[in-house]
């Protein structure tokens, strides 16, 4: 076991609703090691957006602590977290190099470097030959591409990825994990990556927190043996299909 | 772009021979002067010192009651997008007024703030304020949460927050505010100039018709419209500029 940067301990978070109170996560805890790249894998509504959100500091627990590098976050904090967001979620008047360039641009960095930088990043990407296209111009795998970017945008030590490619098709899907893979590779950043598609989950991390819906809880923690770098061939494997189908067959028994 | 503007050229066109068809076909003089009549009094307006000052009065209450306008109507219009308790209570109100016909309380207004100016530029500003509050409600209201969740995650404050993403977000659909509220502050202040007033350009186009001065009437009549369709696409033109740089196209 290497040193846990992501430290969730019995969390619950509700929220009001009127006058009734719904348990959105129930006493979880989970961690990750410096480096991994684990995935919370769930159905649609078992709160693992929420978690993400807790993890980033943007909502508070009802209960329990997160911990990030040791610390308690009150508040976001894009120095030690990027975030990507399901459909990229870019700002439609702004280009991609401009849309890298925001996180930065909010930190008060100057100019002549979050250009630089917003430049480098596009290139690690792949995207540097699009830096003055608008998000409506790009493809939808582009568009998360740029979003990889803008999350990397100040150098953070993790990567908090909310399904990142759930609006993509299947082909485009598959060609994004790879492409994520690569620039995990080349970055190292500690990543928690939300999916509701198991095959992702699987061929993408490490570890793995299978969640079960209302309310949510994490109810197995997977360890994923596949030796990387992976090819998109490791899907057929036997290996990968026996944990995929042992994942499967916990939400399955969870579901009421 | 150029459809639009054939299309409309052509309906002018429609309109002068319909004009002219009916005095060929015997309409009396005195209630529809002929094109020609009408047009040399457009021509000695433009150049007369007594009409310019009365259109200058005019333009300076719409100016006035609209530059007062904006930031009251957005600032109000801010208020209540943000909080979602007060626009329950504000919101059924504001659309109960705008139901109304401010038209029949101009002789309330003239009562409470006498005939002249400040009257005026008074009933321009009633008049454009509820439509700009409702647009600008309606844009705060249309900025997707998800970019605020995003811009927070990347360490925004809440003015950066406001600079970044809810002005250039919102600018659409307050263009969309500010041209319609244009629109209602000028039929404001020329409606109150035509019901009681000493100067202004409705003062004129009122007393032309009280005296049955038809040509002089549909001059001044041509030359607002003209006037006012300018204004009009010119706001439309910063509208769609705004729509196209900021609008849901680029989503």
């Amino acid at each position: 076991m290497g040193m846990s940067i992501i430290d969730v301990r019995n969390v619950v978070k509700s929220f009001t609703a009127g006058d009734r109170s719904i348990t959105a996560i129930d006493n979880i805890s989970l961690s990750v090691d410096t480096g991994k790249f684990a995935t919370v894998v769930g159905p649609s509504g078992c709160g693992k957006s929420t978690l993400l959100m807790m993890i980033a500091g943007l909502i508070k627990p009802t209960s329990g602590e997160v911990t990030v590098n040791g610390e308690m976050l009150t508040d976001p904090r894009p120095d030690l977290i990027g975030m990507v967001f399901q459909d990229a979620t870019l700002l439609p008047w702004k280009t991609a190099l401009a849309n890298v360039e925001f996180p930065l641009q909010l930190g008060g960095i100057n100019l002549e470097k979050r250009l630089h930088r917003a430049r480098e990043l596009l290139g690690l990407v792949g995207l540097e030959s699009f830096a003055g296209h608008f998000p409506h111009e790009l493809s939808g795998g582009m568009r998360q591409r740029v979003g990889i970017a803008r999350g990397l945008a100040h150098d953070p030590t993790i990567l908090l990825m909310d399904e990142p490619f759930s609006a993509l098709d299947e082909q485009n899907r598959t060609k994004m994990g790879q492409e994520l893979l690569r620039i995990w590779d080349l970055t190292r950043k500690t990543v928690l990556f939300i999916t509701h598609s198991l095959t992702e989950a699987v061929y993408l991390s490490d570890v793995v927190f299978v969640m079960s819906a209302s309310p949510g809880r994490i109810i197995e923690t997977i360890e994923v043996d596949i030796p990387r770098p992976r090819s998109i061939d490791v899907i057929d494997t036997a290996e990968f299909g026996r944990i995929r189908n042992r994942i499967w067959h916990l939400i399955s028994a969870a579901e009421p | 772009m150029r459809i639009i503007l054939t299309a409309q050229l052509c309906f002018l066109l429609l309109l002068a021979c319909v004009w002219e068809g009916l005095l060929l076909l015997g309409v009396d003089q005195s209630i529809l002067p002929p094109i020609g009549k009408v047009m040399s009094f457009v021509g000695k307006f433009v150049s007369d010192p007594d009409f310019l000052m009365n259109l200058g009065v005019t333009a300076l209450e719409i100016a006035v009651a609209f530059a007062v306008s904006i930031p009251i109507a957005i600032g109000t219009g801010l208020v209540i997008g943000e909080s979602t308790r007060l626009a329950k209570s504000v919101n059924p109100i504001i659309y109960l007024v705008l139901a109304l016909p401010q038209s029949v309380f101009l002789p309330i207004f003239i009562l409470v703030f006498g005939i002249g100016f400040f009257e005026k530029v008074v009933f321009g500003i009633t008049h454009a304020y509820f439509v700009i509050v409702i647009n600008t409600f309606a844009a705060v209201r249309s900025v997707p949460n998800a970019y605020v969740v995003a811009a927070r995650s990347f360490g925004a404050t809440q003015i950066q927050i406001y600079l970044r993403i809810y002005l250039p977000a919102m600018l659409p659909l307050v263009m969309t505010g500010l041209r319609l509220g244009m629109i209602f502050c000028i039929i404001g202040v020329l409606l109150t100039e035509m019901y009681a007033s000493r100067f202004g350009i409705g003062h004129l186009i009122f007393g032309w018709g009280e005296a049955y001065q038809v040509p002089q009437l549909i001059a001044g009549v041509v030359i607002v419209s003209v006037l006012t369709i300018l204004v009009n696409e010119g706001m439309r033109l910063l509208e769609v500029r705004a729509a196209g740089r900021y609008g849901a196209t680029r989503r």
